[in-house]
């Protein structure tokens, strides 16, 4: 996957001493919903802030469509950052209005649109209330509004996902997948890798501001190497597994009775089979998906949690409460 | 500008009007404040005008010298006298002390009063009791001098002459005050809005999805283009209601050379705004939360208190010192400094327009300096942004 509607190429940023991103290259193709994950603190919002031009970059380039990203580009654009933000004395049918205003709808349509939206998202018999006056969940549909409003042909939602109830995940999840299948490029970021990992088709991975992998989440789930669960009834430990030659697969692990094979590349499945079979009653043979954090694991050697840990003391250690990503606000979650 | 970038900034602007205009603290401070100017020139017009001309009682003597003499005292204190003859002593301390009466002049020779002011009375300058009492004493002398009584019929005081022209009547000098306090008041209310606006902006966050779609400078144009429309409508709505309530009192305040000083006001309200707009759009973009605001723009604002505090010394004072001068033609005082030097007689017009002409051309050298500070620190949270901090990244070109 080396194009796509939008494309990261050789980003690179330091705040002081603390290195945010370092060389991020990956494309988002159109039409999918785009998981942008990684650890807090890998440099994903400060490279989705560039897309807006909102983070400035010291080197590398963000295209859209197969030129660097302008200002017109970005009218078309819809964002909802890590840190949501609106007018909180504006009435929410205005303040979406006024979003849609700014990103060039005339007036006439913005508040039609604005209108369509809020009663899409359940706000409608809220439009003329205070933002401030809305709880917390109506807050982030409003947040969502603003992105929409416009009809916009990229979407950028930073964690759109964190402070959701599993309702609001699932309301979520529709609307990215609706928004995609209407043609629309959808990206959107998630410290939170297992989490998200049914939602999204494809995603990128990245660590310490760098891609880890990027793919189809079939494919990495499945990985060059697939998981194969086998278990003989009567072989509690495994034993008959031992017959099985290292070209055909390696022992991944043991659970409960069942073996977990990484087959090797174009082997034969059914062959490990055969051997099961030969020792007793197979019970269980499927192959079986890795999480995505396993996946991060795997190409890392660090959990996403000691990933996190490790950000966190780095970035202490530079002084800096944050990497220009991070603030009090955000840290509240 | 392209047609695009003048449509994001109107938009902006256009949001800060009809947020503002239409909230209920404008209306009720653009009611308060245009009361306050009706009320300020119109009141004392209406209180002088119902002034009841001072009595003065007269007893003994001859009526006829003593009530010319009575009148002269009157013109020469600035006040309309009555003569009320009084039978006897007796009848007019009583008169006196009724309050019928304000002074008594007794045989022409002795003038009493209820209380001697603290000072004395017999001074000519100012108070009728002490006019009274210095040409009374000279009627007196004069008696015995024929052609006395004509001589003091046609007025006893001579002509003045002053070397140098006289500088700003107390009317004027008033009407300044008044001016620099309505320019005072316009560039510290409507600052302290930029910067609180500015701060909200921030601390709610809402400003990365505004710049995912604004850039900075069409964010900042827009909101003090905004904000300084609003203040230009109340300002020309209090100067519209000078005019019309000075006039409508007989306000000696309306006349050629006040309006001109509300005028001045007026341009330097403008320019003052377009000066201190952008330091107070700078300033609320180094704050992270609002209630920090005021602290950020204290330093903003010194130039201005300073020139304002000092104004009421220039105002009192017959010429402005050297001092006073120079702030009148540095940008950061001008706004204040300088309506109150025309105001004083102490500045020729054009030296006024040279004033503004620098102050205007500051104006872009400050956008320049504020636009930058605030797209630096507009985006950084967590801490106040040490100004040193945002300058300096500045001067290595980051």
């Amino acid at each position: 996957m080396t194009t796509g509607e939008l494309e990261f190429e050789g980003l690179r940023r330091k705040f002081g001493t603390v290195t945010a991103l370092d060389g991020l290259t990956f494309a988002v193709p159109a039409g999918q919903v785009f998981g942008f994950l990684g650890p807090n603190g890998a440099g994903k919002t400060t490279a989705m802030r560039a897309v807006f031009g909102v983070a400035s970059l010291d080197a590398g380039e963000i295209r859209w469509r197969g030129n660097p990203v302008t200002e017109q580009d970005r009218h078309k654009f819809g964002y909802m950052p890590e840190e949501r933000g609106l007018y909180p004395s504006m009435k929410l049918l205005e303040q979406i209005e006024y979003f849609a205003m700014l990103h060039d709808m005339p007036a006439v349509a913005a508040r039609k649109a604005a209108r369509r939206w809020l009663s899409r998202l359940g706000l409608g018999e809220r439009e003329d209330a205070r933002v401030d006056a809305l709880s917390h969940g109506n807050q982030q549909r409003a947040q969502l509004a603003v992105a929409l409003v416009h009809d916009p042909e990229l979407l950028v939602l930073d964690e759109p996902f964190a402070g959701l109830d599993p309702g609001g995940v699932d309301d979520m999840s529709a609307i990215l997948a609706e928004r995609a299948r209407a043609g629309v490029t959808v990206l959107f970021s998630s410290h939170q890798l297992d989490l998200v990992e049914d939602i999204c088709e494809a995603v990128a991975i990245i660590h310490h501001g760098r891609l880890v992998v990027s793919g189809a989440v079939a494919d990495l789930q499945r990985g060059e190497r697939p998981r194969l669960a086998v278990r003989v009834a009567g072989d509690p430990d495994g034993n008959w597994a031992a017959q099985v030659p290292a070209q055909l697969g390696e022992i991944e692990t043991m659970r409960a009775g069942t073996v977990l094979f990484a087959l090797a590349g174009g082997a034969d499945s059914q062959r490990i089979l055969d051997i099961a079979r030969a020792a007793g009653t197979v019970e269980h043979f499927s192959f079986e998906a890795r999480r995505l954090s396993e996946v991060f694991r795997q190409a890392t050697g660090a959990s996403v949690g000691q990933a996190e840990a490790e950000h966190a003391a780095a970035a202490r250690a530079a002084g800096a409460p944050g990497t220009g990503g991070r603030t009090a606000a955000g840290m509240t979650r | 500008m392209n047609q695009r970038s003048l449509r994001m900034t109107w938009l902006v602007a256009r949001r800060e009007l009809l947020q503002r205009g239409r909230t209920r603290i404008f209306a009720i401070s653009t009611i308060i404040l245009l009361l306050a100017v009706a009320l300020g020139v119109a009141l004392p017009a209406i209180l002088s005008r119902g002034g009841k001309p001072e009595r003065v009682g007269v007893v003994g003597g001859n009526p006829s010298t003593l009530g010319v003499v009575v009148q002269e005292a009157g013109r020469l204190a600035g006040v309309k006298v009555t003569v009320v003859p009084e039978p006897d002593v007796a009848t007019a301390e009583a008169a006196l002390r009724s309050g019928d009466v304000g002074a008594v002049l007794v045989n022409g020779v002795e003038v009493l009063v209820k209380q001697v002011p603290i000072g004395g009375a017999s001074s000519a300058g100012g108070t009728l009791p002490g006019a009274l009492a210095q040409l009374a004493g000279l009627s007196r002398l004069f008696e015995k001098v024929p052609a006395a009584a004509a001589a003091a019929a046609n007025g006893i005081a001579l002509p003045v002459h002053g070397l140098i022209a006289p500088s700003g009547t107390l009317a004027n000098r008033l009407t300044g005050l008044f001016t620099v306090v309505l320019v005072w008041v316009m560039i510290s209310i409507y600052g302290s809005q930029i910067a609180l606006g500015i701060g909200e902006e921030k601390s709610s966050r809402v400003v990365e999805v505004l710049l995912a779609s604004v850039r900075p400078a069409q964010l900042l144009t827009g909101k003090v283009l905004g904000i300084g429309l609003l203040a230009l409508a109340q300002a020309a709505a209090m100067v519209v209601a000078f005019v019309v309530a000075g006039f409508a009192a007989g306000s000696s305040l309306v006349h050629g050379a006040a309006t001109g000083i509300v005028l001045i006001g007026g341009v330097f309200v403008v320019v003052g705004y377009a000066f201190y707009c952008t330091a107070f759009a700078a300033a609320g973009s180094l704050v992270s939360r609002q209630s920090d605001v005021n602290s950020t723009i204290m330093p903003v604002q010194l130039p201005l208190i300073i020139a304002y505090a000092l104004s009421y010394t220039v105002v009192y004072a017959n010429g402005a010192n050297a001092f006073y001068h120079v702030l009148g033609f540095l940008p950061p005082t001008a706004p204040i400094a300088m309506p109150v030097l025309y105001a004083t007689g102490d500045v020729p017009l054009w030296q006024v327009v040279v004033s503004a002409l620098l102050c205007a051309a500051a104006t872009v050298w400050m956008a320049r300096i504020a636009a930058r500070i605030y797209s630096r620190s507009i985006l950084r949270t967590g801490a106040r942004v040490p100004l040193k901090q945002v300058l300096r990244r500045d001067l290595a070109g980051a």
